[in-house]
């Protein structure tokens, strides 16, 4: 019988049934409850964005909107694909960036502009009767109105205002401040511009056009490593981290990869599944430890005697005992290596001394161009001396031979790397290097080795112009620095590892506490891979290394293993030093707007290290003397004499650090009375600075005239997670409460310094207003006079760029900016306005006197081949030359606005450029008219391409970058090829057509144009990695010799010891004293080291609750568990952490993890959240940043040489912080000091 | 309209020149609509008292000490339930669907869980409704209420008031359960420890028993059962 008929032959029922052999059945049920879900994830629409400032991974997000309201974010997955055999970038982001939705809508966020009441109060009443600029004036002439809100800082008391309020208050006061102290003395604060670098402009932009103070980050976060500009005239020029995948030898060193580069950490853990081997160097067992195949542990701070027993090791067998044919090559054609260095006689002893000089020859070896800046080498042919080309007198006033060819002009040459051979040398002598080591604070290891070692070393005698001179090569002093034996009998050399000289693996054993045998085994295996990759062994670096107070010799101490093995500007190799990733790769195209240089030049730029040192008289209690860290092979001069602020206005007056304010006399009166006396300006200030009748700033930084006024801070925490000396900052700046326990030179009776005027009252409260824009209240927002709400990362377009890769995309505007708050350039453009508003009758066209600093990657930085103090009377004021120069600016305050939204006429008439070249920029101006539109309302900029919307500046930046507009980029490779006589535009051809619009970002990241800005290429060959330019297209680097320079023969580096790297324990900063310590009670002393941490980003997001239960929640600290016992501490216990300069409370977490002897803070906790008051001070316990001081280093301030001359955030003096030590005690009473202000005082 | 809602929505706005002048009127619309009962229209006076002499700065002061900056104070209401979690942004949206349901957008800046917004929007609506409403987010303006208490503010009686309205008992578990969960008395050290301890890790004896740590935190995420202690003392407070 058929079923035909039975069966459905179409159809299925949909009726219940079970199925999968009954374990399955179906039902009708409603699934209506699954809306809940498609509900819960539904949005209105998707936009790119990502985290601003704080953050520097610059991972690009989706964010989530749903009716008008931000709901969650993901990681974007869009970015560009890499090359076949390396693993995509995708996906990019962390924990803290994805949790920043949340953070969005915090309680904790500034809803509107907010005034201290008292403040607002005395400004309201005077304004009724008077204007503005009137209202500020009286207010400021009356003390008692002042102190009441100076001394209230940090107190509360904040009330609402209006943003015209509040602007009209900030331009009244930044226009009194102009015209009665000088617009120098109205300073900037604001961090990292790569990440949103529109908003860091908004600002600097404004303080540009009124003559304000631009001041720097890096070097004041002390992640700016000096050792860089030292070596390669570059400044942080790294790896992208995609690199790190070719490396076949990792070495992290000081680096916590997985804990603060987490969306970069997979390339390090694809890279070990390729077979990559990697070594970690770190103190505590933190979280990279475990991806190292070995862990080194040294003891903390003794890094440079790591890294120098490892050089020593490679040197050995790599170099000497066996040549390894590609390091010889690398050495003699890419490092200074194979120059000749004079030899110097002192009380009858010979030391290294400068790099000798075509100049020094009789006839100067027929050059004429800057023959005192050209650098000597022997060809190895015929044993003469020849200039090769490359060094930087090549590199001004002639064209064509400043390259890395192997050449002398156009004669081949090929240099000798050492004399050894006895062909090669007429004698043997001894030369002293000066050793460190036995200046060891009780704290760390002192070894018994004399302060001067001398060592044999081959030299060839030359006859000069100036007599007889012995020359040896710096490798052959390179080599005896490190200890090594070279048959050449003599002391303090070692022929084995095993021998008990400085240097040698079992002398690093004793400092370091690493076993010889792992230093050893490490050390050959990174060369070895070295030399069988061609260099791809890369080290990577954190903050933890630079943080020292010789740090240069950490570094110094890496790169110079690196450079032996030829590892700089090979892909997979190289130094990744990752700490406050500021690469702005479009850097050129962003100055401009920047810093207004499209409507007068220059800017005011400042180092803030020294800036706050001086400022916040940090200089009065200094603990460290000069002939504690002075070399005893030093030249003559009056070294130990000079404290450490008489160093830095020396450096100021001779033009190699920037000063502000810069002379105590108001620019804009200077001006009118050089005018006055028919004097050209320069010649002017020369003359009246020569008499003595006018003075630098520098040179009494107490005195009322030379205080900082106003200051703002925006996209910073300057007073809380980066304010070094956090209770100085508190008494002397804001002159509020502090906890400064030490007592000033003056009071200690010490010696006083000799350059700077000595007040023996300290002044308390210099500024007259502080002004904070943040989104959140931040430290710094409380303790400001006026705070600005500013829209947070996901209400502005702005642009953003990184180290990490090579990409470049957008924040955007989500959502509008929430409650009152707008994005910075907003702000800035409203404070500009109201400026323009109350400014017309008080200021108008004004002339302006900006002194500049002798600058890198310009003609001048080749002035001072001596150094010569015209104050002492040593030289002529030559501004420019032997002073910093000293430029007339026009100023027209009351169209400041007006200029502020237009693009200024100098980009057509004078161009654009950076780092030592220049180009035309008409055709790109005229694009931006096209795309912006131009200005057609009457007035100074009709005509002009608009800059009105974030997004106007944003396409600025991207027009006039060669590293976003194709075009641009071949126009300043042409520049670039004619300094070198090297075709260099075949890097940027195929992309002449590209130009990245705002758009094109918006749509998805862009891979930026190869530009000569930078030393690494974009290519679909290799990754973005520094000194490749160097390397495979023979561009020098920015230096004396052109070449990465391992010895430094200035001056003050050779009388502070560091000509060569050598071991340099931590210094003694003296903060536990008599009247300060722990006696009396369990304690125990410690050195404290700020890390950075996991569950925020510097202070940001640790003030997000669900982030504080993560960890400890709240200020801790990390202490090992012998040290607990010692000081009777228990975990979780409240314990007290304090020193001289202040207090601070934290939780102890008793861990295994942390060494003996050590204490970590993580960078960095809000002293917001869950701070008891301090028993020591009796105030609000202090954030990590209380216990630490600056203290600046005089090698860190040279200038007006070569790669050792100043350049924003690029050289300069660094705060360090981590050679502090704090007695740390547990706390008897915990107070919250929850009582309202007025009751405590 | 219900004035009533619309008065205390502007009690709990930023003291302005406007809200003083304003201080009289109010007085008089809970007298007339006499939504709010005798006795908690007495307790209001402090406060209208206050806006109408006190010193604008000093009110003003005050207002943003309390409601700007004291996260626990916070008159964002979604703060005390998903403070900054995944779940606030959605929950927001929802809000501003009601308003919009209502037929109101948001004009001002303020974001849709600030209170004053809800409560202009609730004077919109019928008493029956609002009072419903109220009671949905009841047990926050109870815990709002009891903390103001405790800094003896003036601005108590008005939480107070809203938490009456929608009907909400001050001891009601929800209350309890926001009160406990923030109560981290500052003074006691040992509740303070409570709140930031980290378990101890122990490994063994049960290997599966699971990581301890994630346990107690998931414990701590459990509703919290009322302590009758705690409950009685609160109580006696208010």
């Amino acid at each position: 019988m058929s079923h035909l008929l039975d069966r459905l032959n179409f159809l299925k029922s949909n009726s219940l049934g079970r199925f999968s052999d009954g374990h399955g059945h179906t039902t009708n049920e409603s699934r209506d409850w699954e809306d809940a879900y498609r509900n819960r994830w539904r949005h209105d629409k998707i936009v790119r964005s990502t985290h601003g400032v704080n953050c520097t991974g610059s991972c690009s997000w989706k964010i989530y909107v749903k009716s008008g309201i931000v709901t969650w974010e993901t990681q974007q997955t869009d970015y560009p694909r890499t090359r076949t055999d390396l693993p995509n970038h995708e996906p990019r982001g962390c924990q803290r960036g994805a949790s920043y939705s949340w953070y969005l809508y915090s309680a904790n966020r500034v809803k509107t502009p907010l005034i201290r009441s008292s403040m607002l109060k005395a400004y309201r009443g005077l304004r009724k009767d008077n204007s503005p600029i009137e209202a500020w004036t009286k207010l400021q002439a009356d003390p008692i109105l002042r102190a009441s809100f100076v001394k209230t800082r940090g107190m509360g008391g904040f009330v609402r205002a209006s943003w015209d309020e509040s602007t009209e208050i900030i331009a009244a006061a930044n226009a009194y401040t102009a015209k009665t102290y000088g617009p120098d003395r109205v300073f900037g604060f604001s961090p990292i511009p790569a990440m949103s670098m529109v908003s860091y402009a908004a600002g600097s932009r404004y303080l540009s056009l009124l003559g304000g103070t631009c001041m720097s980050f890096y070097d004041w976060y002390c992640d700016l490593p000096p050792a860089s500009p030292m070596t390669w005239g570059e400044q942080t020029d790294v790896p992208e981290s995609a690199d790190w995948y070719n490396s076949g030898f990792l070495m992290i060193w000081g680096s916590n990869v997985p804990q603060t580069r987490t969306p970069d950490a997979h390339f390090y853990t694809e890279a070990r599944y390729r077979g990559t081997k990697s070594a970690v160097v770190s103190p505590d067992y933190s979280e990279a430890c475990k991806f190292g195949d070995i862990w080194l542990a040294p003891k903390q701070g003794t890094d440079a005697a790591l890294a120098m027993a490892m050089g020593h090791v490679i040197l050995r067998e790599y170099h000497l005992d066996r040549q390894a044919e590609y390091f010889e090559e690398y050495a003699r054609k890419y490092t200074d290596m194979p120059m000749l260095v004079r030899l110097d006689e002192k009380d009858g002893r010979l030391v290294p001394g400068r790099m000798l000089r075509a100049d020094d020859f009789k006839g100067k070896l027929k050059e004429k161009n800057n023959p005192e800046w050209k650098t000597i080498g022997f060809d190895r042919t015929s044993g003469d001396p020849v200039v090769p080309n490359g060094s930087v007198g090549f590199r001004w006033g002639e064209k064509g031979k400043w390259n890395l060819q192997e050449k002398a002009g156009k004669d081949d040459a090929s240099l000798r790397l050492s004399l050894i051979m006895e062909e090669n040398h007429d004698d043997v002598v001894g030369v002293d290097f000066p050793y460190f080591g036995g200046e060891a604070s009780e704290n760390f290891t002192k070894c018994e080795h004399p302060d001067v070692l001398t060592r044999n070393i081959p030299v060839r005698k030359l006859e000069l112009e100036d007599g007889d001179a012995y020359v040896a090569t710096v490798f052959d002093l390179f080599c005896a620095n490190y200890s090594l034996d070279r048959g050449l009998d003599g002391d303090w050399t070692a022929k084995s590892f095993d021998d008990d000289v400085p240097f040698t693996p079992a002398w690093a054993e004793k400092i370091t506490g690493v076993p010889r045998d792992q230093i050893i085994t490490v050390a050959r295996e990174f060369a070895t891979n070295a030399e069988k990759t061609n260099g791809k062994s890369m080290i990577i670096i954190g903050a933890a290394m630079n943080h020292w107070y010789h740090m240069d010799m950490n570094y110094r101490g890496v790169i110079n293993m690196l450079v032996m093995c030829g590892c700089v500007g090979q892909s997979g190799g190289g130094w990744s030093h990752y700490v406050g990733q500021e690469k702005l790769r479009p850097q050129t195209g962003w100055a401009p707007l920047a810093f207004a240089l499209d409507w007068a030049r220059p800017p005011r730029h400042m180092n803030s290290t020294s800036a706050w040192y001086a400022h916040t008289d940090q200089w009065r209690y200094e603990t460290l003397q000069s002939k504690e860290i002075v070399s005893p092979t030093a030249p003559d001069g009056d070294w130990q004499d000079a404290s450490l602020i008489d160093y830095n206005i020396r450096a100021e007056r001779m033009g190699w650090l920037p000063s502000a304010p810069s002379l105590r006399t108001n620019p804009l009166e200077l001006a009118k009375a050089a005018k006055a006396a028919g004097e050209e300006i320069p010649a002017y200030v020369a003359g009246q600075l020569t008499s003595g009748k006018l003075e630098m700033s520098c040179e009494d930084p107490d005195a009322p005239e030379n205080w900082p006024r106003n200051l703002f801070v925006w996209r910073s925490n300057l007073l809380g997670s980066s304010g070094k000396g956090h209770e100085y900052f508190l008494k002397h700046l804001l002159g509020t409460d502090h906890g400064v326990m030490g007592k000033d030179l003056g009071e200690e009776g010490r010696q006083k310094p000799i350059e700077a005027t000595w007040h023996d009252e300290a002044p308390e409260g210099k500024l007259d207003l502080l002004v904070t824009i943040d989104f959140r209240m931040s430290t710094t927002a409380v303790y400001s006079d006026i705070v600005l709400p500013t829209a947070s990362w996901y209400e502005k377009d702005d642009l953003n760029t990184s180290d990490m890769h090579p990409f470049i995309h957008p924040l955007q505007a989500a959502v509008d900016p929430a409650y009152e708050s707008k994005s910075d350039w907003e702000i800035f453009k409203a404070i500009a306005k109201k400026f323009s508003e109350v400014v017309p009758g008080y200021l108008g066209d004004e002339t302006d006197i900006v002194n500049l600093p002798i600058l890198h990657d310009t003609p001048a930085e080749i002035a001072q081949d001596h150094v010569k103090d015209w104050k002492k009377g040593e030289c002529e004021l030559i501004p420019g030359k032997t002073a910093p120069a000293f430029a007339t600016v026009q100023r027209d305050y009351p169209n400041l606005y007006k200029r502020f939204t237009a693009l200024g006429p100098l980009m057509e008439k004078v161009g654009n450029g950076g780092k030592g070249i220049s180009w035309n920029t008409e055709v790109e101006v005229q694009h931006l008219k096209d795309l912006n539109g131009v200005v057609t309302e009457e007035g100074p900029t009709k005509g002009l391409a608009k800059i009105d919307t974030g997004i106007d500046a944003a396409e600025v930046i991207l027009m006039l970058a060669p590293e976003t507009n194709g075009e641009v980029a071949v126009k300043a490779w042409e520049a670039l090829s004619q300094n070198t006589g090297i075709d260099h535009t075949h890097l940027a051809k195929p992309k002449e057509d590209e130009k990245i619009r705002f758009r094109d970002v918006a749509a998805q990241p862009r891979k930026i144009i190869s530009s000569p800005t930078w030393s690494g290429i974009e290519s679909e060959h290799v990754c973005y990695n520094a000194g490749y330019t160097n390397v495979h297209e023979l561009i020098p680097w920015r230096t004396l010799s052109g070449r990465q320079q391992l010895y430094q023969d200035h001056l003050w580096m050779r009388a502070f010891g560091e000509g060569f790297c050598t071991w340099r324990p931590p210094v003694d900063l003296k903060t536990i004293t008599a009247d300060v310590n722990g006696e009396g009670e369990p304690h125990v002393v410690l050195n404290f080291i700020t890390p950075h941490q996991k569950w925020g980003i510097h202070s940001t997001y640790s003030d997000n609750l669900l982030m504080l239960t993560l960890n400890r929640g709240g200020p801790c600290i990390w202490i090992s568990e012998n040290d607990a016992k010692t000081a009777g501490i228990v975990d979780n216990d409240w314990v007290e952490a304090f020193n001289t300069n202040g207090a601070l409370t934290a939780r102890a977490v008793v861990s295994q993890r942390v060494k003996d002897g050590m204490t970590l803070m993580y960078h960095a906790q809000e002293k917001i959240v869950n701070t008891p008051g301090s028993e020591k001070t009796g105030k609000r316990g202090g954030i990590h940043n209380s216990v630490t001081r600056v203290v600046v280093k005089p090698t860190h301030m040279i200038g007006a040489y070569a790669q050792q001359s100043y350049g924003f955030n690029y050289y300069g003096t660094v705060g360090s912080n981590r050679d502090e030590f704090v007695v740390i005690r547990k706390m008897k009473n915990v107070d919250w000091l929850d009582r309202p202000a007025k009751e405590e005082a | 309209m219900i004035r009533t809602y619309k008065a205390l929505s502007a009690l709990l706005t930023y003291p302005s020149v406007d809200l003083l002048a304003a201080s009289s009127e109010i007085a008089e619309v809970f007298a007339e609509e006499a939504i709010l009962p005798e006795q908690t229209q007495r307790a209001l006076r402090p406060l209208l008292q206050d806006l109408s002499t006190g010193d604008l700065y000093g009110l003003q002061e005050r207002y943003v000490l309390l409601f700007d900056r004291s996260r626990t104070l916070s008159l964002n209401l979604f703060e005390h339930v998903h403070g900054e979690s995944r779940e606030r942004g959605p929950a927001m949206v929802d809000l501003l669907e009601t308003y919009r349901a209502g037929g109101y957008d948001l004009a001002a800046t303020e974001l849709p869980d600030h209170l004053p917004v809800l409560l202009e929007f609730l004077s919109t609506r019928s008493d029956a409704e609002a009072r419903e409403l109220l009671a949905d987010a009841g047990h926050i303006l109870a815990a709002l209420a009891e903390r103001l208490a405790r800094r003896e503010s003036v601005y108590a009686p008005v939480l107070a008031a809203l938490a009456e309205l929608g009907g909400v008992a001050k001891t009601s578990e929800a209350v309890q359960e926001l009160l406990t969960v923030a109560d981290d008395d500052p003074e006691d050290l040992e509740a303070l420890d409570a709140v930031w301890q980290e378990a101890e890790v122990t490994f063994g004896p049960d290997p599966n028993a699971g990581c301890p740590v994630t346990r107690d935190m998931l414990a701590r995420m459990d509703p919290v059962p009322p302590k009758p202690q705690a409950a009685d003392a609160a109580g006696g407070m208010i």
